[in-house]
């Protein structure tokens, strides 16, 4: 059977890139790079050197902080016993405040803990944007990764902040905790009236299963033209070889219309950064504007209707 | 002729699985091959019976239109045409054209002397496909399992199978395929920024190279997967999600009928935490 | 490294299937459509499971029917409060009913007659069980009469909670907080423990006392597109949706059965179970708060829970496990003893709180 481009065969062993050099300004970068086989299989095999910096340590550091804070809260609540904590991680939570507190503050042991470990996650976060932007601009790179993670961050602002904000009280907000922020996911659409109908929700869906798509796609083509060197974005783009002719007229011969190695990553940034932006303003809409998503697409003249198999419901009640 | 500039030279012939020479040419852009034909063939037929059911269903709006699968009386057996047979004909149809599109997919990936990994990657789409509409409803014993052909109306029938099981998030496949799904977004976004970076740098610079990209990504995160390891990546985030899509539904039902929390019970009780 | 990769392979894949077979069910399964084809409502159930459900849930064989001609027992015997307007025959049938109903083992000198009555003394007072018995009896009177519109035709009889135990397997009662309170750090005294309450998930762990006892509002959903002054928060949905669970693990039924998850709030979107539902959350909020929470001072300490209140009823007490109790045998047909009295004075309630 032919080479398949899905495993290295061969893994040449040289010394170390120690990176671009950077201008006046960074610091050294730290750590020796090590190498390791088993990843070479799949990827490149270089791990390091890494680059430190003020904006990355502090980032590290709120994380861990926040992850702490969380985890501690977790443990207290079942009362620090070790085996309970392992047991029953998934099931544990750092809750929001209650509605009664609105946005004031709460005290630490009723939301307060909540505030300061999503305060800490949200700066660490930034603190890590910032990083993306640093590093790009000390390469003299442009700054799409950085303009990339702004559109996740506006998500997780709307969740955490931005709406509980707009609806007047923390409690709207995200609880901390594997299984607890499943059930915030499913109780908020069940709270306003089923969020599929939502239309940014329905077409945030359409960018996250296009980004599936778009990568299945495209990591595909360029395997499929890796024996004509298809992996060489940059110089196929400002240099287009047979990898970029061939990878093109595929798509144009199955589908009529192609993109070009450029091109198809800016379908793809687009796909992939306009999943969390539509999704962001889909969720602000919620409780705000609209309070029963199902009710205002039958408003809206899209809600399917099915025949009554049933008959008519008697309401019960007054 | 809507040819692009160096396409002339790759038109050849050559590279067809059925047919020879017989459906070897283009219309416009499109490259046409025996698997064209039966593509166009399903298509038309599929979409035609898809306006017969919006015609009996009395709407023409497009978000409304619903073609339903039958009742589950009917079983495995064939409903009659209006009460679920348009349903059935049209998933035949539909499975037609996608296997068509793959064989179609390989033979102008042969015929351009490319690898095979673009029909074998739309191969899982189609076995997400199956598993919903086949695999699933055979394992339950009626055709009616399967989702209705709508735009909204396959959402409710999405959110009904979800609490069918109380709470679907708990279902441990259906986390790792909503893990894949962000986790190649994420992945998607980044690679795509990275490749944009290096061709649009900062104003007054040269193109960079593959070593700046490198390098971004060591000092970032301390590890590059490199040009060719993060097409590998992705192609396998991709497949992934919907591979444990495909894996989360056809146990739901088939392989269990509980409450999804429930099911974390062997973990609960493990003779360890004692 | 090849034959490694093979070998380490094998091992993932036997293990793999392995816990497969454990942790999940098997094929065949039984599915029944609830709503238009395509909309997925319904149930779907394991075979085998339904098969057991079906044996653990199988009313009594009935007792001979009893002449209902004759005197009355409140003429014949001393002290007899509530079932006095029965004939001697019916009166006697219903107390060796109640006898096999809750206090079966006849070997037992505390059991049979004796588990509410005084040894040799029919008519005397003294044993708790007595009092709680009468005011059970009024309790399945209203249950039978007001509430038919959750019981229909079938009716209940004391078999229905109790399955021929003094304390039904299924009550509940308050519960102690699940970690200590500490002054700082945050705790989750309602929440987060994987119970069969809420089956299993993250959500509230008493929904009981919510819900059963007092008439927290149950629907969330908003009842147009832009209402508003609708102030439900998430964390109430979370709590409303805890009680739902256990109404669906404790009929054996999913959330289907009553709603279309597209419009949970929407009566006309939903099935006629849901009317009957509704019903029956009113009909166990009276029955905990009219009859069973004022017998507290009644009960010994063993009868209490663990914060001193008398165990209480949800709807697993009744339904354990099967959308229709004892799978729709017909109680009161069987024994028209326990039908409300023809003159109902002394069972008129209050009017109901929602």
């Amino acid at each position: 059977m032919e080479y398949q481009y899905l495993f290295t065969r061969l893994q040449p062993k040289g010394p170390s890139y120690p990176g671009v050099p950077l201008p006046a300004g960074n610091d050294a970068r730290v750590g020796t790079p090590l190498h390791s086989r088993l990843l070479g299989y799949i990827a490149d095999a270089q791990i390091g050197p890494f680059y430190l910096g003020w904006l990355g340590v502090l980032s590290v550091l709120s994380i861990l902080l926040s992850l702490t804070i969380i985890g501690l809260n977790m443990w207290a609540s079942v009362n620090w016993n070790v085996v309970e904590f392992v047991r029953l991680l998934p099931w544990l939570a750092l809750e929001a405040p209650s509605p009664a507190y609105g946005l004031r503050l709460p005290p630490l042991a009723e939301g307060g803990w909540w505030l300061a470990a999503g305060f800490f996650m949200t700066a660490g976060l930034l603190l890590f944007a910032a990083r993306t932007y640093r590093r790009a601009a000390a390469l003299g790179l442009g700054q799409h990764t950085f303009y990339a993670f702004l559109g996740a961050i506006w998500l997780i602002l709307v969740l955490g902040f931005i709406r509980p904000i707009a609806m007047g009280s923390w409690s709207e907000a995200v609880p901390f905790g594997i299984f607890p922020h499943l059930d915030w996911t499913a109780a908020f659409s069940i709270r306003y009236g089923n969020l599929f109908y939502n239309p940014f929700h329905a077409l945030s869906i359409v960018f996250l299963y296009g980004s599936v798509l778009l990568f299945a796609m495209h990591g595909a083509t360029i395997l499929a033209v890796g024996r004509f060197g298809g992996e060489r974005e940059v110089e196929q783009t400002v240099d287009r070889g047979t990898a970029a002719e061939r990878a093109g007229l595929f798509w144009r011969w199955t589908m009529g219309f192609n993109a070009t190695y450029e091109s198809i990553h800016r379908w793809a940034w687009w796909f992939a950064i306009l999943t969390p932006i539509t999704g962001g303003v889909g969720i602000l809409l919620t409780g705000t504007v609209v309070d029963n998503w199902f009710l205002w697409a039958v408003e809206k003249r899209f809600a399917p209707s099915y025949p009554a198999v049933w008959g008519v419901i008697p309401v019960p009640g007054n | 002729m809507a040819m692009l500039s160096f396409e002339q030279k790759y038109r050849i012939r050559g590279g067809t699985l059925v047919g020879g020479d017989l459906f070897d040419f283009w219309v416009g852009p499109f490259f046409v091959g025996f698997f064209g034909v039966t593509t166009i063939f399903f298509t038309v037929v599929g979409v035609g019976l898809i306006l017969v059911g919006a015609a009996h269903g009395g709407t023409w709006n497009p978000w409304l239109i619903n073609i339903a699968p039958p009742d589950l009386r009917y079983g495995l057996g064939l409903a009659p045409l209006y009460e679920g047979g348009l349903w059935q004909a049209i998933t035949i149809c539909a499975i037609g054209a996608f296997v068509s599109w793959a064989l179609r997919q390989a033979e102008i990936a042969r015929k351009l002397g490319m690898g095979m990994h673009i029909p074998w990657a739309y191969g899982m789409a189609i076995f997400a496909y199956v598993t919903l509409v086949v695999i699933r409803p055979v394992l339950m014993g009626a055709w009616g399992h399967g989702f209705p052909y709508g735009i909204f109306s396959h959402l409710d029938w999405v959110s009904n199978v979800g609490y069918q099981y109380l709470h679907f998030h708990y279902n441990p496949a259906h986390m790792i395929a909503v893990s894949f799904f962000f986790i190649t977004t994420l992945a998607l976004g980044l690679h795509a920024s990275l490749v944009l970076a290096a061709i649009n740098p900062a104003t007054g610079e040269p193109v960079k190279t593959p070593e700046h990209e490198n390098t971004f990504y060591r000092d970032f995160i301390g590890y590059s997967i490199g040009t060719l390891g993060i097409h590998r990546l992705g192609l396998f985030l991709a497949l992934s999600a919907g591979f444990w899509s495909a894996v989360c539904i056809v146990i739901s039902g088939p392989f269990w009928t509980r409450g999804w929390p429930e099911w974390w019970n062997w973990w609960l009780q493990l003779p360890i935490w004692n | 490294m090849k034959f490694n990769l093979i070998f380490g392979g094998l091992i993932a894949a036997v293990a793999g299937l392995a816990f497969f077979v454990v942790t999940f069910e098997r094929l065949p399964v039984d599915s029944t459509q609830g709503g238009f084809r395509g909309t997925s409502m319904g149930r779907v159930d394991n075979p085998r499971t339904q098969v057991l459900l079906t044996a653990a849930n199988q009313a009594p064989p009935a007792l001979e029917a009893a002449d209902p001609e004759g005197p009355r027992a409140s003429e014949i015997y001393e002290n007899v409060q509530v079932l006095g307007h029965l004939s001697i025959e019916q009166f006697g049938r219903i107390m060796l009913a109640m006898s096999e109903w809750i206090y079966p083992n006849a070997e037992n000198p505390a059991e049979s007659c004796n588990g509410c009555h005084v040894p040799g003394n029919f008519a005397a007072e003294g044993m708790y069980q007595k009092t709680v018995a009468r005011r059970m009896l009024q309790m399945v009177q209203t249950i039978n009469s007001t509430y038919s519109s959750h019981v229909q035709q079938v009716g209940v009889t004391c078999y229905t909670c109790h399955r021929g135990q003094a304390v039904p397997a299924a009550v509940w009662a308050e519960a102690p907080p699940n970690a200590r309170l500490h002054r700082l750090l945050s705790t989750a005294p309602g929440d987060n423990r994987p119970v069969a309450a809420n089956a299993y998930s993250s959500l509230p762990t008493d929904p009981y006392s919510a819900f059963l006892t007092r008439d927290s509002q149950v629907g969330v959903a908003g009842t147009s597109a832009r209402q508003v002054g609708n102030n439900s928060s998430i964390q109430q949905t979370e709590w409303t949706w805890s009680i739902m669970m256990h109404m669906s693990t404790s009929l054996g039924v999913n959330c289907t059965f009553c709603h279309n998850s597209r419009n949970f709030s929407g009566w006309q979107d939903s099935t006629p179970k849901r009317v009957t539902a509704w019903h029956g959350l009113r009909m166990v909020r009276s029955i905990n708060n009219e009859y069973i929470d004022p017998l507290q001072p009644e009960f010994p300490p063993h009868r209490l829970g663990p914060m001193g209140d008398p165990l209480k009823v949800n709807c697993s007490t009744c339904h354990m496990g099967v959308n229709q109790p004892l799978r729709g045998a017909p109680m009161l047909r069987d024994y028209p003893e326990l039908n409300a009295p023809p003159r109902s004075a002394s069972l008129e309630l209050p009017v109901s709180r929602n």
